[in-house]
This record gives structure tokens, C-alpha cells and sequence, in this order.
């Protein structure tokens, strides 16, 4: 085994459904410099990238809404690089550090795991949304890790995951996708000779309508709250069930997530996955 | 069972145990009809549902239980490894068996009703019986935490536990004797408490749990604690007054149990990232 696959053997067996490696001078061409992986741990020769299971086929067919909202998602993505991690530091003696994915600026996260993704071949951009779909499973969670041990890089894949050939067919047919016509208010895009030819996706939009319940929603409640004069109105704002879900989900209390979900819902990638008994 | 390959059951129960359930039981997911309330039957959640698998476990360990600062238990709670394990079967089905999975989730679909009684799974699984005190009990590990799953694969049932854990034999012997039992008499509803409840023949024959009461009291610092100082600061015209709730104890660990901050430790270790010895001898690369 080299050491790449043991790494990747690590990640698998702690959850991860994909790993993937990307060689850090592959971020140069399209980071800017201050968010590249050298410059977050110095000395950085590889980024191994773990994708984890989102909910599962069972959450995606029910019929109640809020089960998707609140399902409960292991974040597996997340033990994969700290199993990965503590392997390359304890057994391999190099420094592995997970690379930090939330924003820390507006959405603006110090790295970020799609691009990571896309590097380490595990996937590419989609129409819905820009997620980063994997050609097997369709929407995974990412998860990297920056590490000085030099590994052997997979490369980024050549054939699109987005559009699916169902979905070629149907913008043939229709002139749009199941993403694009299931939400058209966040997405836009073109396809020409079964490529993503052009790709719009409205963050601001989707944010506020897949994030309903978090820290945004949390300050525009507290917000109303405070400029609220009238001390009963003020009550049942507090205690209300969306001021109430609001701090629930800031806490990761259940693991909500988002929720909205639609235009993965209809995305055939990975669908196979979704077909059971 | 005809569709699932023969052992199907005692494979996954094995690997609920692994991934460190303390026990596993399947309920038959009709048996939930008669008792729970529509749109919160298995079958609700996940058409075509067939069983539903629960794992119990991750409660406090002895030790915790032992400690004598009240502290220990009041912060350092275990109930979300349990939901861990559900997660892990979801996904274990699915892959495993190829029927469909649905992780309960274990927070609320509105107020405070859940999506699924997992008490009542719990109870149908055969792993425990409602107690005088509330929570079911397991006959041979007492109070666990619940997880379940609900699926569309026909897993063997387990059929309901036949004789209670609750009341206890020294409990019984307390009734007879006193007229009470330790649980009913250290939370007394005719007292300010949350329970009461009566014994015949060894057995529960009438039981009052007060929920809204029980939550002021376990849920200390929690949601409702965030809420209610809030609403504290902002009705208080005071400005140091208002300082002094917002940087108060109840409200800075309210704060902390909502956050979850295991996962928030610190924001400086500078001491420690210039410390020789905080760092292990070994030399990394």
C-alpha cells in the first residue's frame, strides 16, 4: 500500500464515502494568494479531501417536510479528516491540520472544500447551485485536510458530473433541467453540446430560503425583538416557534442544516443511491 | 421476512452494539397505530415503513452518577452519542440491506412535539417500560437514552417487555411500608414536585407526571433559560442592571448549553502553543 492509499484507507474506514488528494500547487491557478493551502499551514505539500453522506435515501422520500430540516446528519466528512489526521501526525510524523471551511468574512470561508473537492477529482460544479457533485453519489458533504506530507495527487475528473445525460435530453427537448426549472428564482444556466455552457446561481437568494432557520434568521428575529416597543408583541416573538428553532439551530442542536433542498431533490446524479426496497 | 437475507436482524443488531448501543430492539412499525397520534406514526415519516429499529444507551456512567459536585452532570451530558449510532443504522440499512432508512429526528416538529415518540418505540421494542418517574427504563441497565430508525425492511420484531422495571422489588417494599416510592417521594406533585403515582398489588395502577413543570427544572439553562433572560434584559430599563443579566451565570451558561461548546473550546492558546512540554517529545517533519 503506499502511503496515499493507507491515508485513504484511514478516511474510508472513519466514514467517508469518497477521498480524494489534491497537490497543493493546484490551488495557485485559481486561489488567490492568503487562502492557498501553504499559506494557511506552511510547509503544506498535499490536501486530502473527504466527502460524506448527506441524509439518506429513507430522508429524501419523506413526506414530511421538516424531517429534511432536522435530520440528523452524522458529518462524517469531518471524523474522516480528523481520523486521517491524526494518522499522518502519529504514524507518518507530518503536520496534518483540518483546513478551516466556515466563513469567517460575509460567506467567504478561508478555504474552500468545493474547490478542494473539484482538485482531488472528486467532483465538479453543477448547475444546481454550483454544488460539487461526485459522479457516483451526486451530493456529498466535503471535508479537507492540509497536510506536509507530499502524497500522490488524484486528478481533477475530466468528465462532468452536471448536466446528467437525462438532463441533456431534457434541456434538448425543453430548453431547461429539473434543477433550473425547479427553482428558478436561485438558478440560471445553459447547456450546449452537454456541457454547462453558462451557470448562475443567486447565493444571496438561495441562502435565504435554504438557511431559514440559523444565524441569520437568528439576528433578524433578535433584531425585531429589540425594536420592538410593546412588551406583550415582544413576548411572543421570544418565545415563538421561529425565534425558538432559530436558537435551536445555532447550536447545531439536531443538526439543522437547511432547508430547502429542491433543486438536489430532482437532480438525477447519484440517484441510483436513492432507489430502494 | 421474506425479502431480507436469513440473520438480517442479528447482523445489524450486532453492529448497533459496535458502534455502541448498549441494546437494540425492533418494533413492528403497525404497533404504533393504536398508540400514537397520526402524523406521528413511522408510516407517517417514511411510507411503507415496516419496522423500526432502537438503540438505547450512552447514559450516565456510574461515576457521573457518584460525582458529588452536581456540576459534573449538569454539564457534561452523554445523550448525543446514542443519536449517533442511530445515524450510523440509517446509513448501514441503506447500504447494508438496500431498504430504505429514516433516522428519527430527535428534536421537536414543532413546540414541543417530537417527531416520534422514541419513549414509545423504546417501549414497543422491547427494551423498556415507562416508569413511575417518567423515562422508560431497561430492565437490565435502568435509564438510557433512545435513538431510532425507521425503515421500510421487515426486520424480526421483538415483542414488548412483559414485566416492568418499574417499580423495583426495594420500591415496592418502600410502598408498602410508606405509602411512596424514592422517585415520587424526592419530586412529590402534591408538593411542588413533578410526580405522583399509586401501587397495587406491586404494580402502577394510576401515574401524574407534570412535563411542563419537569422541563423549567431539567432545562435549566437551555433554550427556554436564553429566552427568558432575554426578555429579562430587554424589560429592564436599567443599563447596569441589564449588563448584569446578560454577563450573569445562568445567563452565560445558558449560552453554553445551547451552543453545545464542546465543539467551541477556546479562543487562545498562546500559552500552551509556546509551552515545550504541551506538545509531546515526538519531532514532527
Amino acid at each position: 500500500m503506499t502511503r496515499a492509499e493507507q491515508v485513504k484507507a484511514i478516511g474510508l474506514k472513519a466514514g467517508a464515502r469518497v477521498v480524494g488528494i489534491a497537490p497543493v500547487e493546484a490551488f495557485r491557478e485559481k486561489v488567490p494568494e492568503g487562502y492557498r493551502p501553504e499559506d494557511i499551514l506552511p510547509g503544506a505539500r498535499s490536501v486530502v479531501v473527504a466527502g460524506g453522506d448527506g441524509p439518506t435515501a429513507g430522508a429524501w422520500r419523506s413526506p414530511d417536510h421538516r424531517v429534511m430540516e432536522i435530520t440528523g446528519y452524522d458529518l462524517r466528512e469531518n471524523v474522516a479528516v480528523h481520523a486521517m489526521c491524526d494518522f499522518i501526525e502519529g504514524t507518518l510524523a507530518h503536520h496534518a491540520i483540518q483546513a478551516p471551511s466556515l466563513p469567517v468574512h460575509g460567506h467567504e470561508p478561508p478555504m474552500s472544500m468545493m474547490h478542494a473537492a473539484e482538485l482531488a477529482g472528486l467532483g465538479t460544479r453543477s448547475l444546481a447551485a454550483h454544488i460539487i457533485l461526485n459522479p457516483e453519489y451526486g451530493l456529498l458533504y466535503y471535508a479537507a485536510l492540509i497536510t506536509t506530507l507530499p502524497l500522490e495527487p488524484d486528478q481533477p475528473l475530466t468528465e462532468p458530473a452536471c448536466p446528467h445525460p437525462g438532463c441533456v435530453a431534457m434541456y434538448k427537448r425543453i430548453g431547461t433541467t429539473p434543477c433550473l426549472r425547479v427553482c428558478p428564482a436561485c438558478l440560471a444556466g445553459t447547456v450546449q453540446d452537454g456541457r454547462i455552457q453558462e451557470s448562475t446561481y443567486d447565493r444571496e437568494k438561495c441562502h435565504s430560503r435554504a438557511q431559514t432557520y440559523g444565524i441569520g434568521s437568528f439576528q433578524k428575529g433578535l433584531l425585531q425583538i429589540v425594536n420592538e416597543d410593546d412588551r406583550d408583541r415582544r413576548r411572543t416573538m421570544i418565545y415563538s416557534d421561529f425565534f425558538t428553532k432559530s436558537i435551536q439551530s445555532l447550536g447545531f442542536f439536531r443538526d439543522s442544516i437547511a432547508q430547502c433542498f429542491e433543486c438536489m431533490r430532482v437532480c438525477p446524479v447519484g440517484r441510483k443511491y436513492r432507489k430502494l426496497q | 421476512m421474506a425479502d431480507l437475507q436469513p440473520g438480517a436482524t442479528a447482523k445489524l443488531k450486532s453492529v448497533a452494539l459496535k458502534s455502541g448501543a448498549t441494546v437494540c430492539g425492533v418494533a413492528d412499525a403497525a404497533a404504533f397505530d393504536t398508540h400514537a397520534p397520526e402524523k406521528h406514526r413511522p408510516g407517517d415519516l417514511l411510507p411503507g415503513a415496516r419496522s423500526v429499529i432502537v438503540v438505547g444507551g450512552a447514559q450516565p456512567r456510574e461515576g457521573d452518577w457518584a460525582a458529588t459536585s452536581p456540576w459534573v452532570m449538569q454539564t457534561m451530558g452523554t445523550t448525543e452519542r446514542i443519536q449517533g449510532v442511530g445515524r450510523r443504522l440509517a446509513q448501514y440499512i441503506e447500504s447494508e440491506f438496500g431498504y430504505y432508512a429514516l433516522y428519527v429526528p430527535p428534536g421537536t416538529a414543532s413546540g414541543d412535539t417530537p417527531f416520534l415518540s422514541l419513549m414509545l418505540a423504546a417501549q414497543l421494542a422491547g427494551l423498556g417500560s415507562k416508569s413511575l418517574a417518567g423515562p422508560v427504563l431497561n430492565r437490565d441497565h435502568g435509564f438510557m437514552y433512545w435513538s431510532a430508525v425507521i425503515t421500510t425492511a421487515p426486520f424480526d420484531t421483538d415483542g414488548v417487555e412483559a414485566s416492568p422495571a418499574c417499580p423495583a422489588p426495594s420500591c415496592r417494599e418502600m410502598w408498602d411500608r410508606e405509602g411512596t416510592t424514592p422517585c415520587l417521594a424526592i419530586c412529590p406533585g402534591s408538593n411542588g414536585g413533578c410526580l405522583s403515582g399509586k401501587l397495587e398489588n406491586g404494580r402502577a395502577v394510576r401515574t401524574f407526571y407534570d412535563a411542563a413543570r419537569c422541563n423549567t427544572r431539567v432545562h435549566t439553562h437551555w433554550v427556554g433559560g436564553f429566552q427568558k433572560v432575554l426578555e429579562a434584559t430587554l424589560n429592564e430599563p436599567d443599563r447596569d442592571k441589564r449588563k448584569m443579566l446578560l454577563y450573569g451565570d445562568f445567563f452565560t451558561r445558558s449560552l453554553w448549553a445551547i451552543t453545545y461548546s464542546s465543539t467551541n473550546i477556546a479562543q487562545c492558546f498562546e500559552c500552551m502553543r509556546v509551552c515545550p512540554a504541551a506538545h509531546g517529545l515526538r519531532e514532527m517533519k
